[in-house]
């Protein structure tokens, strides 16, 4: 009886692993797609910074020029957007 | 099910296989955490850990060496039914933590992997809850 149930049991989990989808649900974590490279984006202080390209968080494009003549603030953190 | 008579040794070499892949892994994580204690040491594995993490899979690494020891002591033997009892139970949860972790995309990097160490780990689950002795055999639980 024992046997039987914990077999049951572990056949499940098994069909469940193969089932599982294709790809993770949540995206949080150490995926390293999200990295984006930006080519001569090195400020100087006391200069104006190099205008860049970077995906918000909804993956649209925001460029830096867009916010000219207004106060900035860039900030890097990770995501736990799960 | 009739418990036949090629199940103990089958149940042996189970055994004996994975202690031998328990205690040596537990080795490496033994080995590599001490070596990660040393000055200025750097990490060798390609994911960050920190102290903390090392702290963990020393940890970790000591728990395998002594489960390996035992499973190996049981394929010497033969019998022990409730160690292939403990055995199947660890590695459903282990298969278990895997998946879980896979879902949530916490481990992206490693691909496919923890699917299939789930996978392994509830094949030979089912091994030792089939291969182990009934009670009847061994006396024990």
């Amino acid at each position: 009886m024992g046997r039987m149930l914990a077999t049951v049991l572990i056949a499940g989990l098994l069909i469940l692993d193969v089932m599982l989808p294709a790809t993770p649900l949540g995206r949080r974590g150490t995926d390293p797609a999200p990295r984006v490279e930006v080519e001569g984006a090195v400020g100087t202080v006391g200069q104006a910074m190099p205008d860049f390209t970077l995906p918000d968080l909804d993956g649209q494009p925001v460029r830096l020029s867009d916010f000219r003549g207004k106060r900035v603030i860039l900030t890097f953190e990770r995501s736990l957007d799960w | 099910m009739c418990y036949g008579a090629r199940m103990p040794r089958a149940y042996s070499v189970l055994c004996g296989v994975v202690g031998t892949a328990f205690v040596l892994l537990g080795a490496v994580f033994f080995g590599i955490s001490l070596t990660a204690l040393a000055p200025g040491a750097s990490s060798p594995l390609r994911f960050p850990l920190g102290p903390n993490g090392f702290y963990f899979v020393a940890f970790t690494g000591t728990a395998l060496v002594a489960w390996g020891g035992c499973l190996l002591g049981t394929a010497r033997r033969g019998g022990g039914r409730s160690i292939g009892t403990a055995t199947a139970l660890g590695l459903v949860l282990a298969a278990f933590y895997r998946m879980s972790a896979w879902l949530m995309g916490d481990i992206a990097w490693a691909g496919e992997l923890p699917r299939l160490e789930a996978g392994l780990f509830l094949v030979l689950a089912l091994g030792f809850v089939w291969l182990r002795p009934p009670r009847r055999a061994t006396g024990v639980a």
